[in-house]
């Protein structure tokens, strides 16, 4: 009997985490990480603001999961350290930092992914953002424009590879026929 | 003598010829690799006998519904993640109909259309930016005219989008959408002129506004 129940509680709680992971919406805690990554920082006067673009990404993302009120906290607090960090560079605007300077913001971004247990990599000039959960599922990715390249590429190099092969022989043939027709006249 | 003029004539006639032509191929290879890919799609759309592989290492979690109600819950609803197909788009008398999938990587794009990962879905009331290939599934989108219906089917709810306009732009033109609107908008775009494989500066977007669908409520607390 207690092996009955133990396993229709584990089957309940499973069946509860599927439905939470499936639903789409946005709890408080997601809200106030949203709000937070919305807040510009103070750039010299320059109020610098996150992309949409990656704003966006985030909330899909919290429509996958249910984030709890100890995650919102510290990454609340990460992002407004990087905030911190961006307005006492002294810099007007993101484009003027330092290499070590995008590095550093770079660091805050993946210590607030670390939070939800996704990985935050980025260029060595901090830009090119990825996030990735642990089953290697992209979450963000900046790699690329938002816009991008729809025309047809076919990486099958069979076609180049017997062309250029059919040139070649063709005019090795036929410059070993004039050879042999120099050679007998 | 003559064998000198033997071994002289093999040198002259044929090594020489076939060293050249070996390093003539490899610089002309050099000097074109950066458009050896649009040569490379041209040659095999000739010539291989290889079936492409459209990969189907992707989850489908697409079923057609019926439901036609204003409203949705966002509880009902499965959110898409990366490379998922959820929907599929299709304008009738254009020949446009494609998957629709989340994100807009190689996996989307080889088979249908993908939803860029910084909009959103149908009903979320905002911009849903889609992109195509211009050779398979928008190659229609060159038809389009304003006032068509573009048809997106999801499990959650069909929505209906008229089109209200076409644009030419840079790749790299902000202006061509709005990721921060508050009103929802479906912009689909695909690589211009369509004729053109490979890598183009240009896209052809397509406008269109929402006319009928269920809005997904009770997304924020």
């Amino acid at each position: 009997m207690k092996k009955f129940v133990s396993i229709i509680s584990v089957m309940l709680i499973i069946f509860a985490s599927f439905i939470t992971a499936f639903a789409a919406g946005i709890n408080a805690n997601e809200q106030s990480v949203l709000n937070q990554m919305r807040t510009p920082a103070n750039m010299q006067g320059n109020m610098v603001y996150v992309p949409s673009s990656y704003v966006n990404q985030a909330e899909a993302h919290f429509n996958t999961i249910d984030m709890t009120s100890a995650q919102a906290s510290k990454i609340n607090s990460i992002i407004s350290q990087g905030r911190s960090f961006l307005e006492g560079t002294g810099k007007s605007s993101i484009n003027k930092l330092t290499g070590s300077e995008k590095k550093t913001i770079a660091n805050y971004a993946s210590q607030a992914a670390a939070v939800l247990n996704l990985s935050a990599t980025a260029g060595s000039d901090g830009t090119q953002v990825k996030v990735i959960d642990k089953s290697g599922n992209t979450i963000i990715d900046d790699s690329g424009a938002v816009i991008k390249t729809t025309g047809a590429v076919n990486k099958d190099f069979s076609a180049p590879i017997m062309i250029g092969f059919v040139l070649v022989s063709a005019v090795c043939c036929g410059l070993l026929m004039i050879s042999k027709k120099a050679k007998n006249s | 003598m003559s064998k000198n003029k033997k071994r002289l004539g093999i040198t002259k006639f044929i090594y020489v010829p076939i060293i050249f032509c070996v390093i003539m191929y490899l610089s002309v290879l050099a000097i074109f690799s950066a458009d050896l890919t649009d040569i490379v799609s041209i040659g095999s759309m000739f010539l291989s006998d290889k079936q492409v592989d459209y990969s189907t290492a992707y989850e489908n979690i697409f079923v057609p519904t019926n439901i036609n109600s204003d409203t949705v819950n966002a509880e009902d609803v499965e959110y898409p993640s990366i490379n998922k197909q959820f929907g599929e788009l299709k304008i009738n008398n254009r020949d446009v109909s494609a998957k629709l999938f989340f994100g807009d990587g190689t996996i989307p794009l080889n088979n249908g259309v993908g939803v860029y990962a910084g909009s959103f879905i149908p009903g979320y009331g905002k911009t849903i930016l889609v992109a195509g290939h211009n050779n398979t599934y928008f190659n229609g989108l060159k038809n389009v005219k304003t006032g068509d219906i573009v048809t997106v089917n999801t499990s959650y709810g069909n929505y209906e989008y008229e089109i209200t306009g076409t644009k030419i732009a840079g790749k790299n033109d902000k202006s061509a959408y709005d990721l921060s609107a508050e009103e929802e908008n479906l912009v689909m775009y695909t690589c211009y002129p369509f004729d053109e494989l490979g890598l183009t500066e240009l896209r052809y977007f397509v406008y269109a506004k929402k006319t009928s669908g269920p809005e997904i409520v009770g997304l924020y607390e």
